[in-house]
């Protein structure tokens, strides 16, 4: 391998503070908003313009899975607190509260046909659509409400390290390369990639036939007459099941999902996966930009000529960020596997609860899965905490635990253990985890009853 | 808050880092003239990288949903940029990906199609005021569709054989003594090293200049649109002709109802969507003043302002939506990815654009492009075209570098004019090209031969004056 010998440099610090949040998708809005309300001075530094990750930038505006098998909602602070401010500006849209949990056959028939993420296990399902543009004015409004210092159009890359203490990180923005000192650094990027600098243990298998193996570039039609779709969809099924052969056949996508928003029926949204080696190699990431871009096209071309109601469509947007579903995984103080998804006990340091909904009869006989807080910390490193989706799990785990939703409460209890730490003087691994339940209860996050000792 | 000390610095030891390519020409940034530049690079047979910060190319036209190719024919009619540019128009045509007059009403003062194309656009693109005549004209300016023109420029590239790295920020060079060899880029498989032997700073903001130590210049007047970052936005599912219709019948109402937005610090102008298809969809290019200068080299007003025009946005939309006929079911459908940046540092080049040139008419030895001049009053209706010479391009002093984008070597009053998208576009094109030249024959850019440049953007369909 050829290299080049970059010279030792002084690297200007932007500024100081106590909880340095790198990534400012759900999990590093979670972890922001909870650090700075706790108390902690705080820095989130964000690669693009925008707050929100896959949930505004990526295009997956969807917060799915809120609510149990039974109807109870088991993911709500920081995460409903968002949802709420949307719900204010009817920016969003969700089955009614007294609707989750209920089975009746008509009103599971009208959500699913909403949208799929609506119903689960055969009920109603409390799973959020959310408008990306006002989202990413809520989520301005959160942190600097909380008292955040955030930096945008800022790409944190590196790790400060002293020994095994991570001391705060690197980041390069149009001001330049620039250092941000912290004494605590919270990962979240989503695809922990301070951890190989940081000399953090990670691993990164994923199974090619897994959710979480694929890349996708999510995109919008507008200008869609939804009534005439529909209703060649319903009336006309053999022509249409014809029809999206025919688009796979010439390498499109064969069907979309309705916006489900207030006004916006005339815009559909397309998900996709692609197959890729790597979700964190620039050459894979370059590649499926291009093939994402082509298979769009194509798409669009044959809807456009086929599909009644999309005569007068338009691309309207391409996923500003390629939708990135796994990379790099931390291997933690607790790895959540497999076993952990048929085990009811919560943990001692339980910091959230997923509902469990994804995964057939295993899901009913298992309606929770329990977090412990031990998966957001290194084994090896101090004053570092991962709070996104490269928590630590077996890619079991990992393929239905690391959405929106999780990411928020994962960085909800970083952001808040990192703050109560720094208040007790002691390292985030040392956190009075009493204190910690505590006060993630008091921010209205649900936590289960606790034995000491049992997980 | 955090606490910020004013220069203290940590020491970051010395470090190997992965050379991932060796090429003739390395163009960083992918926006309009790091498009020109690699497609022309490669095109002309140099081993062509780019690299961009971003998933897509296209920059300001794509991302920044600056849509808008304007001024490829004078006042008068007469197109004067063509190569890369037109080659980007024809290809958008054949999808329906853009909307421009008809050629037959380049120049018209027609007033009934002047008023056609004002309407149909509410603004400015296809208009411009003749101070000989007093009359307006319509000239020459393209609409582009943000996303096909997305693909479109994936093909052009591709075809062209560029090596292509997207996500991939370029951030610094690696410098021998006062020549560049190369560039330092972030991106998800951590920071690496490009080599190459001509390498074009086509960030826009001279990114890649400022770490080679070329001498720049950042004034900016702060009336000037140059010194203003904007964040465009689209509204959709607006009622145009209950909009139009409340307009004509109570103009002071109207009136009334934009001071106040102003007021509230919304954004009063906003142009109709003209694409295909987009009946109900509103363009606004936030092009109004910001109350204090702005820096768009500077992190801490980049997400300042984004932040501010975001909420400014927010506010526009709430207020049309309660007060104006037409908005009650409108929604805001995007926020441009990019923040549009307008100016930023432009390099100190062998040659220097200044006001004075505007009137000179002079036909430089090494004139690389001529670019439509519609925007000075007067001065266009006397003068409506200008010859851009390659030394614009050239920073004094150091090696191994060219500048091909908004920050080529201008003083603040020219470049607020001629550092638009086709500009871009045409400045990389003859960066491009003549990089592939200086790289082939083993030489400086800024000694490559004048006349074999032009002849060979000639070849291109670059359309340059004859030199005298």
């Amino acid at each position: 391998m050829k290299t080049i010998k970059e010279a030792t440099r002084d690297t200007r610090v932007a500024c100081e503070a106590d909880v340095v949040v790198v990534g400012g998708g759900p999990g590093g809005i979670g972890a922001a908003v909870s650090a700075a309300r706790n108390g902690a001075s705080t820095v989130l530094i964000e690669r693009y313009g925008v707050l929100g990750g896959m949930g505004t930038g990526g295009l997956v505006t969807i917060i799915p899975n809120m609510s149990d098998i039974n109807g109870k909602q088991q993911i709500a602070g920081i995460c409903e607190e968002w949802i709420e401010r949307l719900r204010v500006r009817d920016a969003v849209a969700a089955p009614k509260k007294e609707e989750w949990g209920v089975t009746d056959k008509e009103l599971v028939k009208y959500y699913f046909n909403r949208i799929f993420f609506y119903i689960r296990q055969d009920r109603v399902c409390y799973s959020a659509v959310i408008d990306a543009e006002i989202s990413k004015c809520v989520l301005n409004d959160m942190v600097q409400e909380a008292g955040v210092k955030t930096y945008l159009h800022s790409w944190g890359t590196e790790p400060i390290m002293e020994g095994n203490e991570c001391r705060g990180v690197i980041f390069e923005s149009k001001s330049g390369r620039q250092a941000v000192l912290g004494k605590v650094v919270i990962d979240a990027t989503g695809d922990g990639d301070l951890l190989p600098y940081a000399g953090i243990e990670f691993e990164d298998n994923i199974p090619a036939n897994f959710r979480i193996a694929n890349l996708a570039l999510c995109f919008w039609i507008a200008g869609v007459d939804l009534r005439r779709a529909e209703d060649f969809k319903n009336n006309q099924p053999d022509a249409f099941a014809a029809m999206q052969r025919e688009c796979l056949k010439l390498g499109g996508f064969p069907g979309y999902l309705k916006s489900c928003l207030n006004n916006q029926e005339s815009v559909v949204w397309i998900h996709n996966r692609y197959p890729n080696k790597s979700q964190v190699d620039v050459e894979e990431l370059t590649r499926i930009e291009f093939e994402g871009r082509k298979k769009m096209l194509k798409t669009y071309d044959f809807w456009k000529k086929n599909f009644p109601g999309f005569e007068k469509s338009f691309i309207v947007l391409t996923a500003p960020q390629l939708g990135t579903r796994s990379s790099r995984r931390l291997i933690g103080e607790y790895k959540l596997t497999k076993a952990d998804m048929a085990n009811n006990e919560p943990f001692e340091d339980t910091i959230a609860i997923f509902p469990d909904l994804d995964r057939g009869q295993e899901s009913v006989d298992h309606p929770n899965m329990f977090i412990p807080f031990r998966c957001l910390q290194p084994r090896n490193v101090d004053n570092l905490l991962v709070a996104c989706r490269a928590f630590s799990s077996d890619e079991h785990v990992q393929e239905f635990f690391n959405l929106i939703p999780h990411c928020i409460a994962f960085g909800e209890a970083a952001g808040t253990a990192s703050a109560l730490a720094l208040q007790a003087g002691v390292s985030p691994k040392k956190v009075n985890f009493a204190d910690l339940r505590a006060r993630l209860i008091k921010q209205g996050v649900p936590l289960p009853d606790v034995r000491a000792g049992v997980r | 808050m955090a606490k910020r000390p004013s220069v203290r610095t940590i020491t970051e030891p010395a470090r190997e880092i992965k050379v991932c390519r060796e090429a003739d020409v390395v163009v960083v940034g992918g926006g309009p003239g790091g498009i020109g530049s690699a497609i022309a690079a490669a095109r002309s047979g140099a081993k062509t990288v780019l690299i961009e910060r971003y998933g897509h190319l296209g920059g300001m036209a794509t991302g920044g949903l600056v849509n808008i190719i304007p001024n490829l024919s004078d006042i008068y009619g007469k197109q004067h940029l063509y190569g890369l540019n037109q080659e980007l128009i024809d290809r958008l045509d054949r999808r329906g990906g853009t909307s421009y007059p008809k050629k037959e009403d380049w120049g018209t003062t027609d007033r009934k199609v002047v008023d056609y194309y004002l309407d149909a656009n509410l603004g400015w693109f296809h208009v411009r005021h003749d101070y000989k005549t007093d009359k307006q004209r319509v000239h020459y300016t393209a609409v582009v569709d943000p996303e096909i023109l997305k693909d479109e420029l994936n093909d052009m590239v591709l075809e062209a054989g560029v090596d292509l790295l997207l996500h991939s920020w370029g951030t610094r060079t690696i410098t021998d003594g006062n020549t560049v060899r190369g560039v330092y880029f972030e991106s998800k498989s951590g920071r690496q090293a490009i080599l190459g032997k001509v390498i074009i700073d086509a960030t826009g903001d001279g990114d890649i200049f400022v770490s080679a130590g070329a001498e720049m210049d950042n004034d900016c007047d702060n009336k000037r649109r140059t010194a203003w970052l904007a964040l465009v936005f689209w509204m959709a599912n607006v009622d145009i002709r209950k909009l139009d219709h409340f307009r004509a019948s109570q103009p002071d109402k109207w009136g009334e109802l934009l001071q106040e937005l102003s007021r509230l610090g919304g954004y009063p102008n906003f142009f109709k969507g003209i694409l295909r298809n987009q009946p109900g969809v509103l363009w606004y290019h936030c092009m109004q003043p910001q109350p204090e200068r702005t820096d768009a080299m500077d992190v801490e007003q980049l997400t300042r302002i984004d932040i501010k025009s975001r909420k400014r946005a927010l506010v526009t939309y709430d207020f049309m939506k309660k007060h104006v006929p037409g908005f009650e079911n409108a929604y805001i459908m995007l926020t441009a990815p990019q923040l549009g940046t307008q100016g930023g540092r432009r390099i100190v080049g062998e040659y220097t654009l200044s006001e004075k040139d505007l009137e000179t008419d002079e036909v430089f030895p090494d004139t690389i492009a001529v670019l439509a001049n519609n925007d000075f009053g007067e001065i266009s209706s006397n003068h409506p075209a200008l010859c851009i010479p390659y030394r614009c391009l050239v920073p004094k002093r150091v090696d191994g570098l060219l500048v091909a984008g908004r920050a080529f070597s201008s003083a603040d009053t020219v470049n607020e004019t001629f550092n638009i998208i086709p500009h871009c576009i045409a400045y990389g094109q003859a960066a491009g090209t003549a990089a592939a030249m200086a790289a082939r024959d083993g030489i400086q850019p800024r000694k490559v031969d004048y006349t074999a440049l032009r002849e060979n953007l000639g070849k291109q369909g670059v359309n340059l004056p004859k030199i005298k």
